[in-house]
């Protein structure tokens, strides 16, 4: 079962690595970048859920990671990896700051106040006319710059390097959270989001493994704002509202909240409907209503449970 | 061992404790008893600190604790139990003591994610820890049942091995038999026993007089926040205002 497990793993990694290869489309190389970012945007958040708190924000300190790290480049010529790094770092001191008084919070409470939170946090961009361009937005944003590495020129103006680099960024950020979600810690956190009283009764100190969850969630999405930026060149404040937030929970509801590949299974999958479906574009919020409807009635457990209910039904005939 | 000084919680005018006076020996089993209302609980959350006092101090082994959060009480080495059957519902009875043990745990989260050499060391004792719990407290053939599925008997005493595994010195139990049939209140009787041969004083809530009577050392009776009676349950029996305020209104009432 392991060594199954652990097969399929390598299998999956090496088809990742090397697909791209084969795929001659800068369309569809961008699909799957869409793609990347969206899995790590929808575990983060996920991540985030496991203490029992549901953010509404999440676009937010993607956003900021996004503008300090495309303004930082712009205005003070920093290189791109270091603004990069900065937009995280400035997402999650942010998420800091304010988890003092959001985490004592709970349920529906937490979910309004990082929802009004993600608003101000796009006001503030688009009122900041000076600094962030306003609602016609951030242009030409600099590409990562060229690295060479073992003598391999990579430049990132191309969409493969691009690719890899999400990729790899991916990889390292899914391992981090997994191992949290499998160690002892998961443990202490789904304790937390079951019931807070008892968990504290048995002396886990629970706002601050809440508060510490939710930096390194705001963490993950401001570094991906941060990619997202160098990446798309262009940043709009709306690319950032409230409907990119429930986007990304719908993503981990429809993969299915409990279990850790359900978030990457959600994102993967509503990634490419849209695209799929290009000329239906105006349509994408009664798509993923629909794909969201249907889930939640048919698989209530997420599209992660699909194999499960097969099974069990197989049993049945 | 615990003692409370002046103990007194209002709500909104409403005395809920008033005055208290409580001490506890090390190695003694304490029963709190008074009719509904009385301020058991109340008590209950202002010593371990999920309420503060509005007046008042609470002191444990000689450190005043009052106004502390829960876990750092936790921490000192009181634990306590609620009402009903609060578990965690969706874990395994031995993915719920693993959770509790978290003060034997001592892990951090660098060392979980980095899965360093001290990680597994530390999981391992606290794997251990947790067997060892269930074995005590008799659910070792139930280990890898949801606890929702559980009888309401065994969530009862899974709520007891919960606290239990967080290392108590002092072990606050609420109502711990409530709901029980007697074969169960037999067997819960005999654990709390056990516990108290193991050094650990146990402060105790319950309405089942005969249960309380035949295991505590002393009893306290509350009634409206006030204590009215401590002694002997021997002592207790005789004494009028007690019968009155609680044990004639349960005669009268069966």
């Amino acid at each position: 079962m392991k060594l199954g497990k652990n097969l399929s793993c390598a299998l999956l990694l090496i088809f990742l690595f090397v697909v791209p290869i084969f795929i001659k489309s800068e369309y569809h190389l961008h699909v799957l970048i869409l793609c990347a970012i969206n899995i790590i945007l929808a575990s983060s958040l996920r991540a985030i859920s496991t203490v029992g708190q549901l953010s509404l924000g999440h676009a937010g300190f993607m956003s900021i990671g996004a503008y300090t790290s495309g303004i930082l480049v712009m205005k003070l010529g920093l290189s791109p990896y270091v603004g990069l790094l900065l937009g995280g770092l400035a997402a999650m001191v942010l998420a800091a700051v304010i988890a003092y008084p959001i985490t004592r919070v709970r349920t529906v409470y937490f979910a309004m106040l990082t929802l009004f939170l993600g608003e101000v946090i796009r006001l503030v961009i688009t009122e900041g006319r000076e600094i962030t361009g306003g609602t016609s937005g951030l242009l030409n944003i600099h590409p990562l710059e060229p690295i060479s590495i073992l003598g391999l020129h990579i430049d990132f103006a191309t969409r493969l390097p691009n690719y890899y680099f999400v990729l790899i960024f991916m990889l390292i950020v899914l391992l981090f959270l997994y191992r949290v979600d499998r160690s002892y810690i998961g443990i202490t956190f789904k304790a937390i989001a079951q019931d807070e009283s008892l968990s504290a009764s048995t002396g886990i100190n629970v706002a601050r493994f809440k508060a510490v969850m939710f930096c390194i969630g705001c963490l993950i999405a401001g570094l991906t704002g941060g990619f997202y930026a160098h990446y798309v060149s262009v940043l709009t404040p709306d690319s950032f509202g409230l409907f990119t937030s429930i986007y990304i929970l719908i993503y981990v509801v429809v993969g299915g909240t409990k279990r850790f590949a359900g978030a990457i299974i959600g994102a993967f999958i509503l990634t490419l409907i849209p695209e799929m479906f290009r000329t239906l574009k105006e349509y994408q919020p009664f798509i993923f209503a629909a794909v969201l409807f249907l889930v939640v009635f048919l698989l209530p457990r997420g599209i992660v449970d699909l194999p499960e209910q097969i099974k069990i039904m197989l049993r049945k005939t | 061992m615990l003692q409370t000084k002046n103990l007194t919680k209002n709500f909104k005018g409403l005395c809920a404790v008033n005055n208290l006076n409580l001490s506890i020996d090390e190695g003694e089993i304490v029963g709190i008893i008074g009719p509904n209302g009385a301020g058991k609980t109340t008590t209950f959350d202002l010593i371990t600190g999920f309420l503060q006092p509005t007046y008042g101090n609470i002191l444990f082994e000689g450190k005043d604790i009052t106004g502390r959060k829960p876990h750092r009480i936790a921490r000192n080495g009181i634990i306590r139990t609620f009402q009903l059957d609060r578990i965690f519902h969706d874990f395994t009875v031995f993915q719920n003591i693993v959770a509790a043990s978290n003060l034997v745990a001592r892990i951090g989260l660098w060392e979980a994610v980095w899965n360093t050499s001290t990680y597994s060391r530390k999981a391992k004792n606290t794997w251990d820890h947790a067997e060892k719990i269930i074995q005590f407290i008799g659910l070792d053939d139930k280990k890898n049942e949801i606890a929702r599925n559980l009888s309401h008997g065994h969530q009862k005493l899974l709520g007891i091995a919960v606290a239990l595994a967080a290392n108590p010195k002092l072990l606050l139990l609420d109502e711990p038999l409530a709901g029980m049939n007697p074969l169960e209140v037999t067997r819960a009787l005999e654990t709390i026993g056990q516990i108290r041969r193991r050094g650990i004083a146990i402060l105790l809530i319950e309405h089942n007089m005969r249960a309380v009577m035949s295991i505590c050392d002393r009893m306290v009776v509350l009634n409206f926040g006030t204590e009215i009676a401590e002694g002997a349950p021997e002592e207790l029996k005789q004494n009028e205002e007690v019968i009155q305020a609680y044990l004639g209104a349960e005669e009268n009432a069966a």
